[in-house]
């Protein structure tokens, strides 16, 4: 404060309108100042709160280092305008790593690229350790059924019952016969707390957006694949179900060690399943770490986003 | 300005008939290659021909009942009514019926298959069976295009049997033609057409290797435009649309050519 505002604060002076205050801030951006400080004081509590409780190393894999199952090495990928450049992170065997950044970011491209959907222009992707980025469409296919997708919208078909979407897979690369199909169907339905007998007989278009998302985490799980892949998981849902659906994607990452990849712009769901958070900006890689790594940076945009959260 | 509109225009064409080529390729050289998945063919049977009974029978029977009325006026003049019968086996089965049947088939089933695919891409249920390790083209394209190759020259069949049928109706109550003589001039015509490998009448080759190649169209053309859906819901709307325009103009260009080739090879 200057001199001459005290004294015309001490004096009870007014300024006049037309005088104008640089120094000041709008009231709306002192306001939406606070909010952030008091998002980012929020965040930081979850991820205090929720450290002890979020996934770590998964029981079922014991203990000693654990290896790299899903590896990005400095990925280059343009379409009209360049996508991604120099994405580099990994996810270790049982971690859940949280991709988050702002809408339109490449986020969902990062899952194609991991799945092979998509080709890098530079850069490699290996899963378990063998380098995907130059497999033919066959092989592609073969590595696909190592990993469980959920998609942002369920993606279930719907011309098939509850029961067929699930069964699907394990329709199309084992040879198990019927009943152990049904059997295995209703495991994973009860997994992910739906009752089979209730729902294996519904059509996709019976059931809420919450069921769905559950329906789907089932069909990626019914081939028990090592690692499971989520595009925007609670994106749409209302607060109660994006709980269960992120208490889901723990308890999966906890009881069977999966090593997860979910992208998603949810970053209080995001606090509570990560064991890792890989911040995409500006089509890189800004951030990698653990939630409290993140809340405990100084860097200026972390501290943006997050308050803008 | 207008020459780069213009190549890049040029450009996109020959993309998009490069890739219409590679899916047809594929779906074609997947009829061969396991897993067959033989559920999904008998539905779309089912769908396609069993579907396309109805509107099947009723073009052909008016198409039939239409082309007499037209040739009787036109046979009157010269006094040979007899030969109606002659005249509409050889328009029906030669080229009213393939052409016909393909055009409501588009219509009806391209414009389907195109929406039914286009709601799957759009919904990522296509992303979805890729990351559930499954081809698309081979659970969903391939299955299409067989089951149109087959179900078509059947349906075509059946259309020409209700078209030579419809006009053996004008034949009786119009022109008093006995029907024996009517259906006496229809196998004149069939036969009078020569045969192929001794026993199969010209007429029948022409007249089914159309709706086989129509067949080929309407699928490969749905399941392409089905394929390539973006933009959402609005996006299956043009989809659908453009499956209908484009089959319905390419069987009536490529049936002008097959016609030529055919003639050619098969006149007596």
């Amino acid at each position: 404060m200057t001199d001459e505002e005290d004294r015309r604060r001490q004096q009870g002076e007014r300024r006049h309108p037309s005088e104008k205050d640089e120094t000041a801030m709008p009231r709306r951006v002192r306001d939406s100042g606070r909010v952030r400080a008091a998002i980012r004081t929020e965040l930081e509590e979850v991820a205090e709160d929720t450290a002890e409780r979020r996934p770590g190393p998964s029981e079922k894999l014991g203990p000693g280092p654990r290896q790299k199952v899903i590896t990005l090495e400095h990925i280059y990928l343009a379409f009209e305008s360049p996508i991604l450049e120099d994405v580099t992170f990994h996810a270790r065997q049982g971690d859940t790593v949280v991709v988050v950044g702002e809408s339109g970011t490449g986020k969902s491209t990062i899952l194609k690229l991991i799945l092979r959907l998509l080709v890098p222009d530079q850069g490699k992707v290996t899963i378990d350790g063998d380098d995907i980025t130059h497999l033919k469409f066959d092989d592609a296919l073969k590595v696909r059924q190592k990993m469980g997708m959920v998609f942002q919208g369920a993606a279930l078909f719907d011309s098939m019952t509850v029961y067929e979407n699930v069964a699907y897979p394990l329709r199309e690369h084992t040879t198990l016969d019927e009943d152990e199909i049904e059997a295995r169907v209703r495991e994973k339905l009860q997994f992910v707390d739906l009752d089979p007998d209730r729902v294996m007989e519904q059509m996709p278009a019976e059931l809420s957006g919450g069921m769905k998302k559950r329906v789907g985490i089932a069909r990626g799980l019914a081939n028990n694949p090592e690692i499971m892949l989520y595009d925007e998981p609670t994106s749409g849902l209302d607060p109660l179900t994006t709980a269960t659906i992120t208490y889901l994607i723990i308890k999966l990452q906890r009881e069977l060690g999966v090593t997860s990849i979910v992208v998603s712009h949810d970053i209080r769901s995001a606090f509570r399943m990560a064991s890792k958070i890989a911040l995409l900006a500006n089509r890189r890689i800004g951030f990698f770490g653990t939630p409290e790594e993140m809340t405990g940076s100084d860097d200026p945009y972390l501290r943006e986003f997050l308050g803008g959260f | 300005m207008i020459l780069d509109t213009f190549n890049d225009a040029a450009k996109r064409t020959v993309y998009s008939l490069q890739e219409f080529f590679v899916l047809a390729g594929k779906a074609l050289g997947f009829i061969f290659v396991k897993p067959f998945y033989a559920a999904d063919l008998f539905q779309q049977m089912d769908a396609i021909g069993v579907g396309s009974l109805g509107i099947v029978l009723l073009t052909g029977f008016f198409t039939g009942m239409v082309l007499a009325l037209q040739s009787a006026v036109q046979l009157q003049t010269f006094g040979a009514t007899d030969y109606i019968g002659r005249l509409i086996a050889g328009s029906m089965i030669r080229e009213l019926g393939p052409v016909l049947a393909g055009l409501m088939v588009a219509g009806r089933v391209g414009s389907g298959i195109a929406a039914q695919l286009g709601s799957m891409r759009v919904t990522e249920q296509i992303d979805a069976l890729n990351t559930l390790g499954t081809d698309p083209i081979k659970k969903l394209v391939t299955p299409r295009v067989l089951a149109a190759l087959i179900m078509m020259p059947i349906l075509t069949i059946i259309n020409d049997f209700v078209g030579i049928l419809g006009g053996s109706i004008i034949a009786k109550v119009y022109l008093g033609k006995p029907a024996a003589l009517y259906w006496k001039t229809v196998f004149e015509q069939i036969l009078s057409g020569g045969f192929t490998l001794h026993y199969i009448p010209n007429d029948f080759v022409q007249g089914l290797s159309k709706p086989f190649v129509f067949g080929g169209i309407i699928s490969l053309v749905a399941c392409y435009f089905g394929l390539k859906t973006s933009g959402g819901t609005e996006g299956v709307g043009v989809a659908t649309t453009r499956t209908v325009v484009t089959a319905s103009i390419l069987i009536l260009v490529v049936d002008y050519f097959l016609t030529q080739v055919l003639l050619a090879v098969f006149s007596p």
